[in-house]
C-alpha cells in the first residue's frame, strides 16, 4: 500500500531508462502543482533540504527552481543508472541516509513493515515462566468449576461466532469460529459438531482450514443454505493472503454423509470481492440465501460507509456469480460496521417458525445486525419489499442498532436457522468470557454458545420477538423443588433449600401487592438498570427476584430481578436486570449491571426463567420478551457452596412468588 | 556541487514524509486518553511516518509488548533478589506472559486482518492484567516494586485501545 520513498529510490535504480524518465516527469508535474497548495505540499517531497520539522507552507521555491532541481535530479539519476547498473552499492548508501538507525523501542517484529512474524498465538507459548510455584490467585478448583455442563463449547481453546447452523439428514450441525491453538482469537478455522437434539454433541474434525490464498488469514463467518433438491451450500468470508475480505463458496464433499465431515471449497473462489466504494476490510458474514420473486437466490452482507451501517444485497442463480442490487436492504446512520447480519420472516399469526424464503401478507421480517462498535446484537421488526430488495422498520425510532437487543448482557454474532424437522427458527449466539486472558490461559478455553433459543413474533405486542430456550433443554431437568405462594416482605431475603445450585433451571411468577401499588403516588423519575445502582438501590416496588450463585451471607451473589416503577400517569413500567457487581470477590472480572425495560400487558403476572450453568446465567423475562446473559466468576460460590436466595429489596410492597427449581443434568458435550 | 546538493535532497525525502504525516499522528493522538504519551511513543518510531491509523495502532501494540517484556525481565530479577515477594511476582509473571503471548499477538493478527474488535479486546485485557499485577502486591499489604511499570503499561494499552477503536 505505502510505497515509501526508499522503495521509490530503489525502484528508480532498478528500472529501465524510459521508466525513470516517465516517473520524473510525473514528479515534475506533482511537485509544481503541489507548490500551489500548502496542505498538499506538506505531504509531498519538496526539493528543499532546509525545511524545519513542521508544516511550513511559507517556504516555497519558484516553480522554475523546482523544475531545475528535478531536471538535475533526472540527469544525476540517469548518470548513476548508467554507471551503477542495478546499483546495489548506491542503494545501500541511500539506505543509510534515508533510514537512520532506529531509536524506537518497538521491536521489529510487530511493526508494520514486517507484519506477520509475531502475529498468531500458539499453545506452546504458555509454559510457566518462573517454575513450579504456581500461585495464580485463581485456584484450579475455581477455574474447573467455571466449565459449563449444558452449554456448547469445544473441548479446549478459543471459539467465537456460530456458523452455518443447519438440520441435515437427521443431524443438527453447528460450525463455529475456532482457534485450535490457543484460548485467544487468532487464525480462525471452522470447528464442527453434530447433535440429534441440540443439547448433546459429538465433536467432529475441523471442517475448513486456512489452506487457500482466499482464506489464508482466516476462514471467517458464513451461513448454510439448503437448496430445493436437498443439496447444501455454504457461503463464508475468507480473509485473503492480503487481508481482503472476500466471500467463498463451499459444499459437502459427500452429500450422502449425514455428518458432513469433508468439505470442498469451490475452485473458482472467491465468488464475491468488495464492491467499489466498500473498504476491503468491511465486507463480511454472508447470510443464508432466500428466494426472490423471480426465483433467484438472494443474500445480504453487512458493511459500512463512513459511520453508516449498511446491508448490501446480492442476487444469484448458482452461488458462483452474483449481481449487486442498486439499493441496500437497509442502512442506519451512526451505527458503524454491521457484522453477522441476519434476515428472516416471522409469522404474524402462528407459533411455528418459517423457512427463510417465506414471504407474504402473513409475515413480518426481522433484520438483526451485530454492532462492531458496541459488541451487541440489535434487531428490528419491519416490512420487506421483495421486488426492491429493501426492508423498512415498523418503528424508525427502534431501528437496527438503536433500538431493541436480542439480549442485554453478553450476546454477540448470533445467527438463526430454520429447523425444518420441527418447523421452528432457532437462534445460536457466541457468549464471550468477561474474565482475564491470563485466567483463560489457565482454564485452557474461552467462550460458550448460549442455549439455542426459538424465535417467534410476540403476538400480543407485535413489536418485539420472543426468545425461549429450545424445548429439548427441559430433558435435562431433574429433581424439581416447588415453592408455592411464598410471601416475601419488603426488605427481606429467603434462602431456598435445594440440593445444589450450580446447574439450575428456575421458573417463577411474581405478584406485587395491588393495594400498595394503588395507594402509591407515581413519580416521573426514570429508572435504568445500568445507571441506577443495581440490586442494592431500593424503590417502592423493587427490586425483587433471585440471587443466584450466592454464598451464605451474600459475600458473593448475582441478583436477577424485576424493578417496577409507577409513573405520574399511574402506569407501571417494569424493568428486568442482572447485577454482577457482587458476583465475585475477585477484582479482575467484569462486574457490569445489565438490563432493560420489559413489556408487561394488563392482567399478566410477572414471570422469569433463569438457567444457571456454572459461569453462565441466562435470564428470560415475560416468557422471553427481554433476555439477559451474564458471565459470572465467583471465588467462593463454587461447588457445594453455591446457594439460591429469593429476595425483595422493595421498600413498600410485599411480593408473592411461586417457583419451580430443577436441578439440571449435564449434557454430553 | 549541484550533484551533491541533489543527493542531499534525495536523501532527505523520507524525513520530509515524517513532517507530512505528523498531522495524522497528532490528530490520532488527540483522540486518545494520553496525548503526550501517544505522541512520544509514535514519533520515536520512524515507521509512524508512513503509516495509516492501523499502522499507528500496531506501533502502539508493539510498545505495549516492549513494556510488558521489560516488566517480565524485571520480575525475573526481583524473583531472585526478593524471595518475600515471590507469590506476587509469580502472579505478575503470569499476567504479563498472557499479555506478551496472547493479547499482543492476537491484537497484531486482528489489526492485520481487519477485525479490530479483537485487537481492542487484547488491549483492554492488557490494562486489566496490569492492574492485576499491581493488586497482587497491594492485596497482600506489600509495597509494589512494579507500580511505575504497571501504570506505564496500563496507559500505553489504553492509548492503543483508543487508536484501535478508530478502526471499528
Amino acid at each position: 500500500m505505502h510505497m515509501n520513498l526508499l522503495d521509490m529510490n530503489t525502484f528508480f535504480f532498478r528500472s529501465t531508462f524510459p521508466l525513470i524518465l516517465l516517473t520524473l516527469f510525473h514528479n515534475i508535474m506533482t511537485s509544481s502543482s503541489d507548490l500551489e497548495n500548502p496542505l498538499a505540499a506538506s505531504y509531498a517531497p519538496l526539493p528543499d533540504g532546509e525545511l524545519p520539522a513542521g508544516n511550513n507552507p511559507t517556504i516555497r521555491r519558484p516553480r522554475k527552481a523546482a523544475l531545475f532541481l528535478v531536471v538535475s535530479a533526472f540527469l544525476v539519476l540517469a548518470l548513476v543508472a548508467l554507471i551503477a547498473g542495478n546499483g546495489p552499492v548506491l542503494r545501500k548508501e541511500l539506505n543509510t541516509e534515508v533510514a537512520p538507525p532506529s531509536t524506537t523501542s518497538t521491536p521489529e517484529k510487530v511493526t508494520p513493515l514486517s507484519r506477520g512474524v509475531e502475529k498468531g498465538v500458539s499453545e506452546k507459548s504458555f509454559r510457566p515462566l518462573l517454575g513450579a510455584d504456581n500461585s495464580y490467585p485463581w485456584s484450579s478448583n475455581m477455574l474447573d468449576w467455571q466449565r459449563t455442563a449444558f452449554h456448547f463449547q469445544p473441548k479446549k481453546n478459543w471459539m467465537n461466532d456460530p456458523n452455518g447452523p443447519v438440520f441435515y439428514k437427521g443431524w443438527y450441525h453447528l460450525f463455529y469460529q475456532y482457534h485450535p491453538d490457543a484460548p485467544v482469537w487468532g487464525k480462525i478455522v471452522w470447528g464442527h459438531a453434530v447433535s440429534k437434539d441440540l443439547i448433546n454433541w459429538r465433536h467432529l474434525p475441523i471442517a475448513m482450514e486456512t489452506d487457500q490464498w482466499y482464506d489464508e488469514q482466516g476462514v471467517w463467518t458464513g451461513s448454510a443454505t439448503i437448496l430445493p433438491d436437498g443439496q447444501l451450500v455454504v457461503l463464508y468470508t475468507g480473509s485473503t493472503n492480503e487481508s481482503v475480505q472476500v466471500q467463498n463458496l463451499a459444499y459437502p464433499a459427500d452429500p450422502s454423509d449425514p455428518l458432513l465431515i469433508k468439505w470442498v471449497k469451490y475452485p473458482g473462489n472467491p465468488v464475491l470481492v468488495p464492491p467499489p466504494g466498500i473498504d476491503t476490510k468491511d465486507f463480511r458474514d454472508p447470510t443464508t440465501a432466500w428466494k426472490t420473486p423471480e426465483g433467484k437466490w438472494r443474500i445480504t452482507i453487512g458493511s459500512k460507509i463512513n459511520k453508516t451501517g449498511i446491508s448490501l444485497v446480492y442476487d444469484t442463480e448458482d452461488f458462483k456469480t452474483f449481481e449487486l442490487l442498486d439499493g441496500l436492504l437497509h442502512a442506519v446512520p451512526g451505527t458503524g460496521m454491521w457484522e453477522c447480519v441476519d434476515f428472516y420472516p416471522v409469522s404474524k399469526q402462528n407459533e411455528n417458525g418459517l423457512d427463510t424464503s417465506v414471504d407474504g401478507p402473513g409475515v413480518k421480517h426481522v433484520v438483526k445486525a451485530s454492532m462492531d462498535d458496541d459488541r451487541n446484537d440489535y434487531y428490528a421488526i419491519g416490512t420487506y419489499d421483495a421486488h426492491k430488495g429493501k426492508w423498512t422498520p415498523d418503528n424508525p425510532t427502534l431501528d437496527v442498532g438503536i433500538g431493541l437487543r436480542y439480549d442485554y448482557g453478553i450476546y454477540y454474532a448470533s445467527k438463526t436457522f430454520y429447523d425444518q424437522s420441527k418447523q421452528r427458527r432457532v437462534l445460536w449466539s457466541w457468549i464471550k468470557e468477561t474474565d482475564t486472558e491470563a485466567s483463560d490461559i489457565n482454564k485452557g478455553w474461552a467462550s460458550l454458545m448460549g442455549v439455542p433459543r426459538t424465535i417467534v413474533l410476540d403476538k400480543k405486542t407485535q413489536s418485539n420477538i420472543i426468545q425461549w430456550p429450545v424445548e429439548e433443554i427441559n430433558r435435562l431437568r431433574t429433581n424439581m423443588t416447588v415453592f408455592k405462594n411464598i410471601v416475601v416482605e419488603a426488605g427481606s431475603i429467603v434462602p431456598l433449600s435445594i440440593p445444589a445450585a450450580s446447574q439450575l433451571d428456575i421458573v417463577a411468577e411474581f405478584e406485587i401487592d395491588e393495594k400498595t401499588v394503588n395507594r402509591l403516588n407515581g413519580d416521573d423519575v426514570g429508572y435504568d438498570c445500568v445507571k441506577n445502582g443495581g440490586a442494592a438501590e431500593r424503590g417502592a416496588l423493587g427490586p425483587f427476584g433471585f440471587s443466584v450463585l450466592a454464598t451464605e451471607g451474600l459475600k458473593e451473589h448475582t441478583p436477577v430481578y424485576f424493578y417496577v416503577a409507577k409513573g405520574v400517569d399511574g402506569n407501571l413500567q417494569t424493568f428486568f436486570c442482572a447485577d454482577q457487581a457482587r458476583s465475585s470477590t475477585a477484582n479482575d472480572v467484569d462486574k457490569s449491571i445489565y438490563g432493560s425495560i420489559v413489556p408487561v400487558l394488563k392482567g399478566e403476572k410477572l414471570s422469569m426463567r433463569i438457567l444457571v450453568d456454572h459461569s453462565i446465567v441466562e435470564s428470560f423475562a415475560q416468557e422471553g420478551r427481554t433476555c439477559i446473559t451474564s458471565r459470572v466468576y465467583p471465588t467462593k460460590t463454587i461447588n457445594n457452596n453455591a446457594r439460591l436466595f429469593l429476595f425483595n429489596n422493595a421498600t413498600a410492597t410485599k411480593v408473592t412468588a411461586s417457583i419451580n427449581v430443577w436441578q439440571m443434568n449435564s449434557a454430553h458435550i | 556541487m549541484k550533484f551533491f546538493t541533489l543527493f542531499i535532497f534525495l536523501s532527505l525525502q523520507a524525513p520530509l514524509m515524517v513532517i507530512g504525516d505528523r498531522r495524522l499522528i497528532e490528530s490520532t493522538c488527540k483522540a486518545t486518553p494520553s496525548y503526550n504519551l501517544c505522541l512520544s511513543t509514535l514519533l520515536s518510531n520512524p515507521k509512524s511516518s508512513s503509516g495509516d491509523v492501523s499502522d499507528l495502532g500496531l506501533i502502539m501494540v508493539g510498545a505495549t509488548k516492549v513494556k510488558a517484556t521489560l516488566a517480565i525481565q524485571r520480575i525475573k530479577t526481583l524473583y531472585r533478589s526478593h524471595p518475600e515477594l515471590r507469590r506476587s511476582l509469580n502472579e505478575c509473571a503470569q499476567v504479563y506472559m498472557a499479555v506478551v503471548k496472547a493479547d499482543v499477538p492476537s491484537a497484531v493478527q486482528a489489526l492485520d486482518g481487519g477485525q479490530p474488535k479483537f485487537a481492542e479486546d487484547g488491549m483492554a485485557d492488557t490494562a486489566v492484567e496490569a492492574e492485576s499485577c499491581e493488586r497482587s502486591f497491594s492485596g497482600r499489604g506489600l509495597k509494589s516494586p512494579l507500580t511505575q511499570m504497571n501504570t506505564d503499561i496500563k496507559n500505553v494499552a489504553n492509548v492503543a485501545r483508543a487508536i484501535i477503536r478508530m478502526l471499528l
